[in-house]
């Protein structure tokens, strides 16, 4: 292959703390600040602030040769400003060079572009402004949530002006073909869609540390190699940026494997480039997407998010309080409302077996599924009381300014 | 291979967990191939199982005269709960169906005096035993035979009596585990307790979690509704002793009846501490939402299960736990103590600490409110120890595995 195109999943949820029922009606904080905070701390000084420095330090050897792509949940933004603002400037720093490219999504890294058309723009368009705040530009590649990706979504993104998606290369959508090409979306063919090399991007994500793995350990050489030697026109490379430092430790070697990647794929001739060029290419056909795709789990579908009875009735409970929450056009209940939205708290309820299991498990901060499913419950119950008594409240104000209206005239 | 073991509880001679254990490990073993010799200090009765041999030391010449007096002592009592509960006896006021001689020493001593004959005539390739109990009887016998002695220890004397623990009891523990070639511990908790408590080498401490019988109760068992149809019950199964923390689940009572004021709380099983648990229930304004039960056995287990929405085990100590196992298979959602066995190896379903009130009460209520969720841990929970890993066979394996290196060690082997 000529091209690469790395891209770097950043993203941190506002973690619920264990609500309970006692809670409820009680003016409580649904979030475990104290906990984000230190998580937050932790995975930057692990991951976000050793990662950046050899990026950048990749970058300036390289002349900006060297280009990736990342994209920045707002709630990470929100947990980075508050409490590792060392992150941010540095997340900043590597923006400036012009070597690393942002992507768009929904601010809460939510699964609203499954449930509701009119949420799922307003949150990423939030997420628009928060670019344009943070670092002064202004995204044209899309990535939903955990790329989640289906014919639904494509118009979507497509009106709201994008001009291209990151998207699983599984092969239930790519049947024959490879992943290594741009291709475009048969729901929005202006839309060009960048399939993930999963074998490749699992390489480092999942086996890197793996020793039992036929292939530890991973060197940049042999990696680059892997890459140079595919046949298709450009390797889509995806992955959470967490892989660095946080999933695979600083002792495994990850960050000596990212150090000397750049070089290893100069001496194959490979090229590295941003989603933003790539999707200035023509496609080499089109894709379809009948049901939802995603990067997670074994089946490569959404469940992992809706995958049971608890994930979809918490869901469906969530987004049917929408409506409501909306016209009460009170700011703090919306933000509440939105970081419920985001897709983390559903993960948490998976209960798959073995191997997808214990990802969901690893990421979890709940005892069982079941404790998350609880916490997350009682936390909209709250929110939906909080929310009748406001549209009471409301309502007695709007007879009230009748009266008055009436005993003026 | 034929094993000689030497037990102390059996049905229906039982005073909790133990004897369940013991006969699902007897008929998991004798499935797959293992003769079964069981000693037990009782008159033996037919014990439905099928290629068991059973012998009794009741009756047998022992060098040690005595006489037999009905006793209180169970496997789970200290020498204090035993005096009081001998008062009782006396009276004619005890359980039925006791085991337990007058003195418990004294009855452990001429128990091991006549293991000594059973070992010289009963042909055997390897020991096994079952708690602190019967230790002694089965070092005596194997001094007799000369085959490797395998000890089981499904609870220590720390988690019956906590600080209250019997010295002597704890060095006839000690002394036990450090004589056996191979310890036999049903969770990966017990063998660190073993192996930090006792000072047992890691390498001989064998873990095999228990299994339970397959038979799951009749479909069509009759299941009374003595609270109506609608009210929730929320159970409570298990030896009414500190052990089993019944005074944390009459907390959690207090704080469901505070949100789900509809709810019934059944507590079955007796105890010690039953008359404080009676009294706290009172001051706490439950006496009309809480139910004590009494000891249930047989199919009267399987209803108070088959009654109850959830089942709530607050256990202080609980090296295995093989009620949740019953739970679980019987439909009714569990939630376990976080630090025992049955934790280790139980997925679906939930866990908490045995002092977090605040937290058990909020899952009780969570699997009361939402319908989704209590179908899914029932569905799943079920299904879960109907697996091939919880039945009977798979410890029987276990153990017989553990048998085959002990004899291996004690031939020479290593």
């Amino acid at each position: 292959m000529r091209q690469v195109c790395f891209y770097f999943q950043v993203h941190q949820p506002h973690r619920l703390r264990r609500f309970r029922v006692f809670d409820i009606g009680r003016g409580r904080t649904y979030f475990d600040d104290a906990a984000n905070r230190e998580i937050v701390g932790r995975v930057a000084a692990k991951c976000y602030l050793p990662a950046n420095r050899t990026l950048l330090e990749l970058i300036r050897r390289s002349n900006g040769r060297f280009r990736v792509a990342m994209s920045l949940s707002g709630t990470l933004l929100d947990q980075l400003e508050t409490d590792a603002p060392e992150a941010l400037a540095s997340f900043q720093e590597l923006v400036a060079t012009g070597a690393v490219e942002l992507l768009g999504e929904t601010y809460y890294h939510s699964l609203a572009g499954l449930a509701d058309e009119r949420e799922f723009a307003e949150q990423v368009r939030l997420h628009r402004a928060a670019l344009q705040r943070h670092f002064g530009v202004r995204a044209t590649v899309f990535r939903n949530t955990e790329l989640i990706f289906s014919d639904a979504v494509a118009p979507l993104v497509a009106r709201l002006g994008f001009r291209g998606a990151l998207v699983e290369g599984a092969p239930g959508v790519l049947g024959w073909r490879s992943p290594d090409h741009v291709y475009h979306a048969d729901a929005a063919p202006d839309l060009r869609l960048l399939p993930r090399n999963f074998r490749l991007s699992d390489d480092v994500a999942f086996r890197f540390s793996n020793r039992s793995w036929s292939k530890w350990p991973l060197t940049a050489e042999t990696y680059a190699q892997w890459v140079a030697a595919g046949d298709g026109a450009s390797a889509h490379i995806f992955m959470d940026y967490e892989t660095f430092g946080e999933h695979q430790w600083e002792e495994t070697g990850i960050f000596e494997f990212l150090r000397h990647l750049p070089r290893a794929l100069a001496l194959h001739g490979v090229e590295p480039v941003t989603p933003s060029d790539l999707v200035a290419q023509s496609s080499v056909g089109g894709l379809r997407f009948p049901h939802p795709v995603s990067w997670a789990d074994e089946s490569r579908d959404v469940s992992a998010w809706l995958g049971n009875a608890l994930q979809r009735a918490a869901h469906e409970r969530l987004y049917r309080l929408g409506p409501a929450i909306r016209s009460c056009h009170d700011h703090e209940l919306l933000e509440r409302w939105r970081r419920l939205t985001t897709s983390d708290h559903c993960y948490y309820m998976a209960t798959k077996e073995y191997g997808d299991g214990e990802v969901h498990q690893y990421f979890s901060h709940f005892d069982t599924p079941y404790d998350a499913y609880i916490a997350f419950m009682n936390a909209v119950q709250d929110l939906e009381q909080v929310v009748t008594a406001d549209r009471a409240l409301a309502w007695e104000a709007g007879i009230d300014n009748q009266l008055v209206g009436v005993s003026a005239r | 291979m034929r094993v000689l073991m030497f037990g102390w509880e059996f049905p229906p001679y039982q005073a909790g967990g133990l004897a369940t254990a013991t006969s699902g490990l007897v008929k998991g073993l004798l499935r797959n191939g293992v003769d079964v010799t069981l000693v037990v200090p009782f008159q033996v009765e037919d014990a439905g199982i099928p290629g068991l041999r059973l012998r009794s030391t009741v009756g047998a010449k022992g060098r040690w005269k005595r006489i037999r007096v009905p006793s209180p002592v169970q496997a789970y009592h200290t020498v204090e709960q035993y005096a009081l509960q001998w008062e009782e006896t006396k009276r004619g006021t005890g359980g039925r169906g006791n085991p337990y001689g007058a003195n418990l020493f004294e009855e452990i001593e001429r128990f091991a005096e006549i293991a000594e004959d059973i070992a010289a005539e009963e042909p055997h390739d390897v020991i096994d035993c079952h708690d602190w109990i019967t230790y002694p009887a089965a070092r005596r016998a194997a001094a007799v035979s000369g085959r490797p002695l395998v000890a089981h220890l499904h609870a220590t004397e720390r988690d019956r009596s906590g600080d209250g623990a019997n010295p002597e009891i704890q060095r006839r523990e000690r002394e036990g585990v450090l004589a056996a070639h191979r310890i036999i511990c049903n969770s990966r908790m017990m063998k660190r307790q073993v192996v930090a408590e006792y000072g047992a080498v890691p390498g001989r401490v064998a873990v095999v979690p228990w299994g339970i019988d397959e038979q799951v109760a009749k479909a069509d068992l009759e299941v009374p509704r003595p609270f109506g149809d609608d009210a929730p019950v929320v159970l409570f199964l298990g030896r009414v002793t500190r052990q089993k923390g019944p005074e944390f689940f009459v907390e959690v009572a207090r704080r469901v009846a505070d949100v789900e004021p509809e709810t019934r709380f059944l507590m079955v099983g007796t105890g010690d501490l039953l008359p404080r648990i009676i009294e706290r229930t009172v001051a706490l304004g439950l006496a009309e939402r809480v139910h004590f039960a009494g000891g249930l056995s047989g199919p009267d287990v399987d209803r108070a299960f088959r009654m109850a929405t959830v089942c709530v085990m607050p256990s202080v100590s609980e090296p295995f736990g093989l009620v949740a196992l019953e739970s679980l298979r019987s439909g009714t959602p569990c939630i376990l103590p976080r630090e025992s066995g049955v934790a280790e190896v139980v997925r679906h379903a939930l866990r908490a600490d045995f002092w977090d009130v605040e937290q058990m009460a909020d899952q009780v209520v969570g699997v009361l409110r939402h319908r989704v969720l209590h179908r899914e841990l029932q569905r799943r929970g079920a299904a879960e120890v109907r697996s091939p890993r919880f039945s009977l066979d798979e410890p029987a394996r276990g153990t017989a595995r553990v048998y085959r290196e002990a004899m291996n060690v004690s031939t020479g082997g290593g």
